[in-house]
């Protein structure tokens, strides 16, 4: 038994936990669970992809890869583009279907359903684009190094664990500190009366879907970084995100993310104990244990 | 002229399990509202439970217990109900939305079971040397057709009449209380959760005996014939007959997959080999459209208006169309 | 004559289009009044003020603040107009601070009015100021909707209106919300109240509107509605309790 599951389980779930943020935001201001979230991170990455690529051909010394990281400036400078088109994705997405069910006055379970047939539509775009064999940001290969004793990481790694916390503590700060997560904690809890305190919902609605798809373009990219980038990551990344979401407790930022990296650390762990091949199970059984303790999320209220 | 029809016969009792299927969802999602993403999934339980109960022995796996197919069809159907039994009792008091992600969650983790559970479901292979029905007949390919898609014919009357004797019996009614008035019905003393549950787990059976059915039409088994694109297909089946409407469920699943045939062998025809993949998954992103286009311009369906489902959507619009729903506190 | 602060021309307002709860309600409030809207159970008392509000659809008829046409503008920007509407459950952020509570609606306020206004509200409700950042969901009845006016009374608007604020407090407690709102309609503010209870509204008010069926069947001053017979015989009749029903 080695230490290596901890820095594969915390890249993992750093990712997860990205993702996670941005279910239980949607979950928590649209009131539904939204099945094509996954998508956004697989959106994330290929749009990346795409926008590295064209800089690279524009620009050969963009392709040069930074100090010891696998890859150059093209992805970072792809990875703020992709952040903002992730964005409009979703908002197209909204304005196309979710707005208009929310307009007709429909059922959650609905918006549920619908989210289903977005997310096949999305995904199988994907696929037809870019065609279903991987991709990746980059050929050149890292050799990790030891970082503690028995445990050792690339750089790409360490990079990872980084960017998470940093963009988690933006995204705590935003919410708890700002006027705009103040305008999204209020329509969170009541839209109704967040209306008459003279909250514009649908813009708080916009904000919240441009947030949850930039985080989930990051993930995507991330996974694309240290993995590798397939028109079903985000398929395969959907019931970990449920998962982490409910077991942050909806609406919790910070629940999600350490939800996410407990997700993320359990996989790790059961790879190395049982095997591989059981991996996508670990979510489920973490989740049918979460609904059969504690419903509302270890983070949650008792009465959420 | 006999090739003819007994590919009729073979296209129809294929659309006749689904059509089993889809009367099981049919009771959980037209008649009940309850979401269930995990439709592959028990249908491969149904499918499995059954081969495993019917083959003849095997060495190295599990079972081969070589039962009678009425046997294999009932555990089939008892298998797959149970779960959905478990998956709705964990998750039926909760939110709505958590039985749709538990059942999805259900059918990944069943997806691997039948991979790496070698022993029991012949891992990546599959289950070969299923029985079939009137499997005497095989030398004469058009009768042994007739029979079969007598078999299935059979299998749906007894599924529809039977559904209709429930949902019309003071059972079914308390079913249709629950959605009409919930409040109301709950003033009377009716447990919604124990009425939903009932009815999913009943739809879970008849989704398990459609598989079962399947199965034994086919005559082998693989994880692959049981991937999410299958719960797609079942559901976008339902939808376009009109989801409430029994008649509907039967005959959108033919439609469904007589268009869902055709389209295929047209991507086969059309398209050069290296692109045929591609094109399928230009076929999945229309019906993930289709779906979409159904629920934003017709929530009743194309088929069917029979509008089991129509209380709970005129209850969701009787609400403000700009404020969201209220009712759940969150902490963020 | 003072002017007119509200108008409402023929109103037809409900949930669903071809259910309507107010049938064509015609209705003048003049800057500075207190009006208090009284009826029977299901009469359409709450139903218009949400109308009035934007939660609630309407169907025809005209709503004017002032000279403004504020039919069909969204709820949110009601309050920009001069207009706030305190709903009757549910009106304050319960797992948002005090202060949190008081700085949401503060934010259509200009910058640098902000603080100052948070402190004025603090000043009117020295309740509230003690502790700033508890959370709101932990205050007791009274202060609740102490909070739930002050968040209302920050874009310091012009017109005030009250969904039945009395609801579920003790008796000791309506009279001391009751005297808030006199004192804030002696600042100027138009006051239009929701109350179920005739006889306490019509003590508070100065002038009362019955609706009956979503129309309105009485409509003149408190003292008026007091002496008047029928108005008595139907609504003052017994014990204050079951007059209303």
């Amino acid at each position: 038994m080695t230490l290596q599951p901890l820095m594969d389980g915390l890249v993992n779930g750093s990712i997860i936990g990205l993702g996670a943020i941005g279910v239980t935001l949607t979950y928590s201001i649209l009131r539904f669970a939204n099945f094509a979230h996954g998508e956004l991170l697989s959106w994330g990455a290929y749009l990346a992809l795409t926008v590295s690529a064209a800089l690279g051909a524009l620009l050969p010394g963009l392709g040069t890869p930074i100090g010891p990281f696998s890859f150059g400036w093209s992805v970072p400078i792809a990875m703020i583009a992709s952040m903002f088109l992730t964005g409009l994705v979703a908002l197209t997405v909204d304005w196309l279907l979710f707005g208009r069910l929310r307009n007709a006055g429909s059922a959650q379970i609905i918006l549920v359903m619908s989210s289903f047939g977005a997310a096949l539509a999305l995904r199988n775009l994907l696929e037809f684009i870019y065609t279903s064999s991987p991709a990746y940001f980059t050929t050149a290969l890292q050799i990790s190094r030891p970082v503690l004793p028995g445990l050792r990481a690339t750089p790409d790694q360490l990079l990872v664990l980084v960017l998470a916390v940093v963009m988690v503590v933006a995204v705590h700060l935003l919410l708890t500190r700002s006027a705009a997560g103040r305008s999204m904690r209020a329509v969170s809890e009541n839209p109704a009366l967040a209306s008459l305190a003279g909250i514009d919902t649908r813009a708080v609605i916009r904000m919240v879907w441009m947030l949850g798809a930039a985080l989930a373009a990051v993930g995507g990219i991330m996974s694309g970084v240290v993995v590798q980038i397939r028109p079903t990551m985000g398929l395969d990344l959907l019931l970990p995100l449920f998962a982490a979401s409910i077991l942050g407790g909806i609406g919790s930022v910070p629940g999600a993310m350490l939800a996410g990296l407990m997700v993320g650390l359990a996989e790790a762990f059961t790879v190395q104990i049982i095997g591989a091949e059981w991996r996508a199970a670990v979510s489920f059984v973490i989740l049918v244990a979460m609904l059969l303790l504690r419903p509302q999320g270890i983070f949650g209220k008792a009465a959420a | 002229m006999i090739d003819l029809l007994s590919y009729g016969a073979f296209f129809l009792t294929m659309a006749l399990t689904y059509a089993v299927i889809c009367l099981g969802l049919n009771l959980q999602w037209g008649q009940t509202g309850l979401f269930n993403v995990g439709v592959a999934g028990f249908v491969a339980v149904g499918a499995y439970v059954s081969s495993i109960l019917t083959t003849p022995a095997i060495d190295g796996r599990l079972g081969g217990f070589d039962l009678p197919i009425v046997i294999g069809w009932l555990g089939g159907g008892l298998g797959a109900g149970f779960l959905c039994f478990l998956l709705g009792a964990l998750t039926l008091r909760l939110r709505s939305d958590y039985l749709a992600i538990a059942t999805f969650g259900a059918a990944v983790v069943i997806q691997l079971a039948l991979l790496n559970l070698e022993g029991i479901t012949g891992g990546p292979f599959g289950i070969g040397f299923i029985p079939r029905p009137f499997g005497t007949l095989a030398e004469q390919p058009g009768l042994f057709a007739a029979a079969n898609l007598a078999v299935l014919i059979v299998l749906v009357l007894v599924c529809y009449l039977a559904l209709q004797h429930l949902t019309r019996s003071p059972w079914g009614r308390v079913l249709r209380a629950l959605r009409e008035d919930e409040e109301a019905a709950k003033a009377l003393g009716k447990d919604p959760v124990t009425y939903r549950l009932q009815a999913f787990a009943i739809g879970g059976f008849v989704m398990g005996l459609g598989g079962a059915a399947q199965a034994h039409f086919i005559g082998f088994i693989a994880p692959d014939n049981y991937l999410p694109t299958l719960t797609f297909q079942v559901w976008t089946m339902l939808i376009v007959g009109g989801s409430g409407n029994m008649r509907g469920a039967i005959l959108g699943a033919i439609l469904v997959w007589a268009i869902w045939a055709l389209s295929g062998s047209l991507v086969a025809s059309v398209f050069p080999p290296d692109q045929q993949a591609r094109a399928a998954s230009l076929q999945i992103v229309l019906i993930g459209v289709a779906l979409c286009l159904v629920l934003l311009l017709r929530p009743y369906g194309i088929l069917g208006e029979a509008g089991t489902l129509r209380a709970p959507l005129r209850r969701a619009l009787r609400r403000t169309p700009n404020s969201l729903s209220e009712g759940q506190k969150t902490n963020v | 004559m003072t002017p007119d602060i509200l108008r409402l021309k023929t109103l037809h307002a409900g949930y669903q289009p071809d259910l309507p709860i107010i049938n064509g309600i015609d209705l003048t409030v003049r800057q500075g009044e207190f009006v208090v809207l009284l009826g029977p159970n299901g009469a359409g008392k709450s139903t218009l003020v949400k109308a009035i509000a934007g939660l609630v659809p309407i169907h025809s008829g005209l709503v004017f603040l002032k000279e403004e046409n504020i039919t069909h503008l969204p709820a949110h920007m009601k309050l920009h107009s001069g207009m706030t509407f305190v709903p009757q459950t549910e009106n304050i952020f319960t797992q948002m601070s005090i202060r949190e509570n008081l700085q949401i609606s503060a934010q259509i306020l200009p910058k640098q009015l902000r603080a100052e206004r948070i402190e004025a509200m603090f000043a009117m409700f020295p309740d509230l100021a003690k502790r700033p950042s508890t959370r709101a969901g932990a205050l007791s009845g009274g202060q609740r909707q102490m909070l739930a006016v002050a968040r209302a009374l920050i874009t310091d608007p012009k017109l005030l209106i009250l969904d039945e604020p009395s609801a579920g407090l003790s008796p000791m407690l309506v009279d001391e919300v009751f005297a808030r709102i006199s004192m804030i309609n002696q600042t100027g503010i138009t006051i239009l109240l929701v109350e179920q209870n005739v006889r306490v509204g019509l003590n508070v008010a100065s002038r009362g509107v019955i609706l009956v069926e979503g129309k309105v069947a009485h409509d003149a001053p408190s003292d008026e509605l007091k002496g008047d017979p029928v108005v008595a015989e139907l609504y003052l009749g017994g014990g204050s309790e079951e007059t209303a029903q």
